[in-house]
């Protein structure tokens, strides 16, 4: 669950003051590795078909977001069976597999080779909810007006359970993320909506025919943290009632030069993707 | 557990010298008291700082809080001179052949206007061989004359004009005094413990100026009276209420209007004082169509009954709220609420004490419409303080006493609102404590030229049971993962349940204060000073600005009381007949103990803070320089203080290099130069005009160093904490008041005040922060600038 109470107090600190788009000289890091590993096994799927993404970081402000890495070498061993899967480079920065072998609770290891530097990392992949439904209406949300998508799913008895939630309006460039953990609903039916408010960011509403791109997977606790972080500090850091921001720390490590540690994380998830079309 | 080892050889060497000196003198005295009250004669107020000196000689006192004072001297005739800042000075011919009361009463200096007239803080010569030091002394007068943002009086704002005193930008709540962190300063009205200071975020603060008598900032050499925060303490104190006769204060501005009603009672042995105050911001709003709202009140009450002359009793009560609505979805409130009797006791004309119960309350009420639920966090606490002062003679003054605070935390409850919520109810586990001290100090005039301010508090916290704890392997809750290179919250192994009458963790600590006046010559003088103090409960903040949903918590097994040390040494000079004052101080404070937050630390609803946490230290070291025009048609101040404050938080008991590799760093809080220049210029009785031009470094932030793409967005990554700045704050204020004829045979006194804040309509970043064009994609830092050229128009009036 986001910390939606501070965000409630900045919003009307906010709506009393004044915001500018302003120029600010920012400090130049040094370059990193970035994996994106994200093998999602959509249920009903085989779940063969996976991409992993590696690319540098670059200044904050620079025009070019994405710097693909082309010749490193990429594979995914699970450690329970053994059997080893060879990503291959498409060029683009995209690594590719048609024989992944997703199995629930079954171990993974990553393990990257760029620069003659070798990057590790291992997940579980975790089960997830069998059923959500997905639903629209105006009468929930911050605005009574303005329409929103709710998802709504079963918690499992027993606390330990987590979950990345993704909204992605096809009109818009960017997603929403929301990270969830059972703590305060554990074994409740816990609905979540993705409402968007005029005026805000010069975002339009949602209007009848608008699609949704809606995805829900199983995590585990330790990427619901590190989604954490990297969310809130996306929506909020720098504002007066965010934490101060810290270095995102995923779980690919460098083993010949920890300091050069990559950015991104490997996961391993269960999920479900659906699309949602407003009446 | 394990606890540093405590000083007990200096500190008891002190109390052993300080009684044997007071015995001694005890015994040498062979002279006669003059002792009594001093108020004022208009409205019977008690005056507090009035100096009382016999003239041709040395001997002098300073009446206390309560007006009382107590003077020896030998055998003889003297003339008796009262002098009090803004009040016409009294002589009075004594013949003293016996010990006697004399009650004065002084009347304000302006027979026309008391407005028109600022005199600040009044450069006597008792000031500078006094030891106090690093003490600001603030006259509401001074205070309302000040221009403010949207014509609000506000005492802290104007704290923070001060050398030493910064904010943490605009809409920020609280202050930070050397360095120090908001919650290391004890704030007290009427003695009761205010929690938090500000209302609207910061916008103003709680205290409302008509009920407010003075006030005085400690930013070292801390007396030994008092005790529990390691930075500052702020004693603000309310009006009795007017003793004389009926009157009536209020005030009518763009923001908010306030009311107070005083006068005597019970026979003319008593007065009361009844002052409210409410903002109607909320309704604008609602006018404009806007859902959200916001609005505080606060109200302030006072009553005061003469048993005899040695007898008084005053009950004071405090009640503030602040109120926010978010399109009806999100709710919250909060406040302090306070109460406060105390028995005014005289014993003799050399022994004076006074018997305080004390209530305190903060709460901060939240509610959630679209998740059913409600949030509820609170910290009580019951004070009992018994203190007492003797005046032995007028070389040797003894200041002792005893207080004990019980307190409850309640970091917070949820509570589904509907059955249908899919929020389980939670309690998070209450904690209680009690914090004792008792202390002896004296004020002891050594030489002519050196005076010496001595004592000790002893301080013993209880961190009490009747709750569970989690209990960790090794002790340790938090672990280092060489290989992710992060902190890991470890999984209790054990929960201990804990019985009231257990205690979890016991500290206690002596607190050795001194400090030395030395006289130079008639004009200038040079202190010095040292004051260790001990903070037992700690504000929960990771962010950088703290915030009402903010919870305390007591010291205990995870969490160290703090411990400051601080050295100080000023040098104070009158020139020119006493038209101007210098003072320049320097400081260097130490704060052992002092927590920071892990990188991703979550604080809001958590049951095990112990998670979250490493403890470090802390230093500040830095100049102030304050040059004062005190008379005349002009009068002023020039403050600048130069500052340093940094922290240092390696892993410890967990591991690893801990925060910021174990590096000192800026605080959030840290400014490097901080420039103030306040003038007021009284023209003539009609027009009055007054400005104040602020500089500060921008405060510590931290930038992005780079960006990468990860599911779909742009994220930005960070290294150092707090290496950045924002860029530098700047503005200009202005005001001017206008006071139409008045008959004097009127009792109708109005004046308009108009001002400006921010004449150069500049857009001083109070945060900036990063992120995507939701469009474009690009990313975009956003300056939030919270407040740009504002006039106001406020009416005043008093009946």
């Amino acid at each position: 669950m986001k910390p939606f109470y501070i965000v409630c107090i900045g919003v009307l600190l906010l709506a009393t003051s004044c915001t500018d788009v302003i120029e600010v000289d920012v400090p130049e890091g040094p370059e990193r590795l970035v994996i994106e590993a994200s093998l999602d096994w959509e249920k009903g799927t085989q779940g063969n078909n996976q991409t992993i993404v590696l690319s540098t970081s670059t200044p904050f402000f620079a025009e070019q977001k994405f710097a693909p890495v082309l010749g490193a070498s990429v594979k995914v061993i699970n450690t329970d069976t053994a059997a080893e899967f060879t990503f291959a480079s498409q060029n683009n920065g995209e690594y590719t597999t048609s024989s992944f072998a997703p199995i629930v609770g079954d171990t993974y290891q990553l393990e990257v080779i760029y620069n003659e530097e070798t990057y590790t990392a291992t997940e579980t992949l975790y089960p997830l909810v069998d059923t959500i439904e997905v639903s629209q209406s105006k009468d929930g949300g911050e605005d009574d007006e303005a329409l929103e998508v709710n998802v709504t799913f079963e918690d499992p008895e027993g606390l330990g359970d987590h979950y990345f939630l993704r909204f992605k309006s096809q009109n818009d460039l960017l997603s929403e993320l929301y990270y969830i953990k059972d703590e305060f609903i554990d074994g409740n039916e816990a609905s979540f909506y993705y409402e968007k408010l005029e005026g805000e960011d010069s975002v339009d509403e949602f209007k009848p025919g608008d699609v949704v791109d809606v995805a829900l997977m199983g995590i585990s606790k330790q990427y619901h943290d590190y989604l954490r972080l990297l969310v809130d500090q996306y929506e909020n850091a720098g504002t007066p009632f965010s934490p101060t921001p810290v270095p995102l720390v995923g779980n690919c490590v460098n083993l010949d030069n920890p300091n050069n540690l990559a950015y991104g994380y490997f996961r391993v998830t269960e999920t479900i993707q659906t699309e949602y079309t407003f009446e | 557990m394990k606890q540093k080892k405590k000083r007990y050889g200096p500190a008891f060497w002190l109390l052993g010298l300080c009684l044997l000196l007071g015995t001694t003198l005890v015994h040498a005295q062979s002279n006669f008291t003059i002792s009594g009250k001093i108020s004022d004669g208009t409205n019977g107020e008690t005056l507090f700082g009035t100096s009382i000196f016999l003239r041709g000689t040395d001997i002098g006192a300073i009446s206390n809080e309560y007006g009382f004072y107590s003077i020896s001297a030998p055998q003889g005739t003297y003339t008796l001179v009262f002098s009090y800042m803004g009040y016409n000075e009294m002589t009075r011919e004594v013949v003293l052949d016996q010990n006697m009361t004399l009650d004065v009463e002084l009347l304000e200096s302006s027979t026309q206007l008391d407005e028109v007239e600022v005199t600040a803080e009044e450069p006597e010569r008792a000031l500078l061989r006094k030891p106090e030091m690093s003490v600001s002394k603030l006259n509401i007068k001074t205070v309302k004359q000040m221009p403010v943002v949207l014509g609000e009086v506000d005492i802290i704002k104007s704290l923070q004009i001060l050398p030493g005193v910064t904010n943490n930008g605009e809409g920020s709540s609280g202050f930070h005094v050397r360095g120090g962190a908001v919650d290391q300063n004890l704030v007290l009205l009427d003695e009761a413990i205010i929690y938090n200071t500000s209302h609207l975020l910061g916008f103003f603060s709680v205290f409302n100026a008509d009920a407010v008598k003075d006030l005085k900032l400690y930013k070292g050499g801390i007396p030994a009276r008092f005790g529990g925060r390691v930075s500052s303490v702020l004693d603000v104190r309310q009006k009795d209420g007017n003793s004389k006769e009926f009157a009536m204060t209020g005030g009518i501005g763009a923001i908010s209007s306030r009311l107070a009603l005083e006068g005597p009672m019970f026979n003319d042995r008593g007065s009361f004082l009844i002052a409210g105050r409410g903002s109607y911001a909320h309704l604008f709003l609602k006018l404009a169509g806007e859902d959200n709202s916001a609005n505080f009140y606060d109200l302030n009450l006072k009553t005061n009954y003469n048993l005899n002359q040695n007898n008084k009793l005053y009950l004071s009560g405090y009640f503030g709220r602040d109120l926010f609505n978010i399109g009806g979805s999100f709710s919250s409130s909060y406040g302090n609420a306070s109460g406060n009797l105390r028995w005014n006791h005289i014993f003799n004309d050399r022994l004076f004490s006074n018997l305080s119960l004390i209530y305190s309350n903060y709460d901060y009420e939240l509610g959630i419409d679209f998740f059913d639920f409600d949030w509820v966090s609170s910290i009580q606490n019951y004070n009992v303080k018994y203190d007492l002062k003797y005046y032995f003679n007028d070389a040797f003054k003894l200041d002792f006493g005893v207080s004990t605070i019980k307190y409850v935390f309640d970091p917070g409850r949820i509570k589904p609102t509907d059955p249908a919520s899919a929020i389980n109810e939670l309690q998070l586990d209450k904690k209680r404590a009690l914090e004792s001290a008792a202390y002896i100090n004296a004020e002891h005039k050594l030489t002519d030229r050196l005076t010496a301010q001595y004592g000790i508090r002893f301080s013993h916290f209880n961190r009490m049971g009747g709750q569970p704890l989690n209990e960790y392997l090794n002790d340790r809750p938090l672990v280092y993962n060489n290989t992710l290179r992060i902190y890991e919250r470890q999984d209790p192994i054990d929960e201990v349940n804990y019985k009231k009458s257990e205690s979890i963790e016991t500290f206690s600590n002596f607190e050795p204060r001194v400090s030395l006046a030395y006289q130079l010559n008639e004009f200038s003088s040079v202190k010095l000073g040292y004051s260790r103090a001990a903070q037992y409960i700690h504000l929960l903040s990771n962010t950088s600005s703290v915030t009402p949903i903010d919870v305390w918590t007591p010291s205990g097994k995870y969490i160290k009381p703090q411990l400051s040390d601080q050295f100080a040494l000023g040098y104070f000079k009158n020139f020119k007949g006493n038209v101007y004052s210098m003072e320049v101080e320097t400081f260097y404070k130490t704060v052992d103990n002092r927590i920071d937050y892990i990188d991703g630390s979550d604080l809001i609803g958590n049951n095990t803070i112990e998670r979250e946490i490493l403890n470090g230290e802390s230093k500040a070291y830095g100049v102030e320089l304050l040059l004062r025009k005190n008379e005349g048609a002009f009068t002023g101040w020039l403050a600048y203080t130069w500052s340093k404050s940094q922290q240092r938080t390696p892993g410890g008991d967990a591991g690893g290099p801990g925060i910021n590799n174990g590096d000192w760093y800026s605080t959030a809080h840290d400014r490097t130069h901080d420039v103030s220049l306040t003038g007021a210029y009284a023209l003539n009785e009609k027009w009055s005009f007054g400005a104040n031009a602020i500089f500060q470094t921008g405060r510590p932030v931290t930038y992005p160093n780079g960006q990468y793409q990860y599911e779909g967005i742009s994220v930005a990554s960070y290294s150092d904490r707090n290496a950045d700045r924002l860029p530098a704050y700047h503005r200009l204020d202005v005001s001017a008041t206008y006071r139409p004829n008045r008959k004097p045979q009127n009792r109708w006194k109005g004046e308009w005040v108009f001002g400006i804040y921010n004449v150069f309509n500049r857009r001083n970043a109070a945060s900036i922060s990063f992120g995507q064009n939701m469009e474009t994609g690009a990313n975009e830092a956003t300056r939030t600038a919270i407040f740009g050229i504002v006039p106001s128009v406020t009416y005043n009036f008093k009946f």
